[in-house]
């Protein structure tokens, strides 16, 4: 059977859903989009399959893939559990990624450095780029993973952040929900980074 | 991976996105509305930012000379 075609500019992002997170995720999307990637998440497909089943296909389509295990921590009591989904979703992309060279890369993201030592210290000579639990560092190790000549700077990716959290409301409102991470915010949201990106671009005149 | 790749791929264009993502025409025309008063705003910063030096300068001169 011919292996699956790969997309190129397809990024994976593992990172949690929740709330708290809004800012590093509006980060992510603006810094994938403004360096000529787009972003993927599992939401992103309709359901039908098991969810992890979902997420495996998504890794095994993108060229690339991004695991922000910042969010290590235990969720909120009274049902204190630690977060299992990212470092599961890692380990998956480590087999795609070993078992098909050339095929699949990845980068591990985290806020604190060296914690990733004691989090998950199978992961000793990996090195992760630390974004600080900031916007800023997200975009800022975005830049510097995915280097390309003519790549936009990153306070010219914040001022496109700051637009993008103020028009969130707008968008959340449009799609007729609050959750962040749904598919429609989601693809509104690449598709606006995109445009941005792409407008900028040609205002400058490359 | 290395902690950096070189990127070459071409950029994608935003139909290319709302193609992927399938986002119905009439959706494209509101995001495209927004982006570009993203960029009008950017443009009239940047256009006030230069009369601000202009101005600067102006003052520096002006004290200069006196």
């Amino acid at each position: 059977m011919p292996p699956l075609p790969i997309d190129l500019q397809g990024v994976f992002l593992n990172i949690p859903y929740d709330e708290e997170f809004r800012s590093l995720y509006t980060a992510y999307i603006v810094g994938l989009c403004y360096l000529g990637f787009v972003p993927h998440i599992a939401a992103e497909i309709p359901g039908g399959t098991r969810r992890l089943d979902r997420i495996l296909k998504l890794i095994k389509s993108c060229r690339f893939s991004i695991h922000d295990l910042s969010r290590v921590e235990l969720s909120v009591p009274p049902h204190s559990t630690p977060r299992f989904n990212m470092p599961l979703e890692l380990g998956m992309t480590i087999t795609w990624a070993d078992l098909n060279p050339g095929r699949h890369a990845f980068l591990v993201f985290e806020s604190e450095p060296y914690r990733i030592q004691r989090s998950a210290s199978d992961l000793n000579g990996t090195d992760a780029c630390i974004h600080h639990g900031t916007a800023e560092g997200v975009l800022s190790e975005l830049r510097s993973a995915f280097w390309r000549a003519d790549a936009p700077t990153v306070p010219q990716m914040m001022g496109a952040h700051r637009f993008l959290e103020k028009s969130m409301e707008s968008i959340l409102e449009r799609n007729g929900t609050r959750n962040l991470f749904a598919q429609g915010v989601f693809q509104d949201l690449c598709r606006l980074s995109t445009r941005m990106s792409e407008l900028l671009r040609r205002a400058a005149g490359y | 991976m290395p902690k950096s790749v070189h990127i070459t791929t071409p950029w994608p264009t935003s139909e290319e996105v709302a193609k992927r993502f399938r986002i119905p025409k009439r959706r494209q025309k509101e995001l495209d509305a927004m982006a570009r008063e993203y960029v009008k705003q950017l443009q009239a910063e940047e256009k006030a930012r230069g009369t601000n030096l202009k101005e600067n300068e102006k003052q520096k001169d002006a004290s200069a000379a006196d």
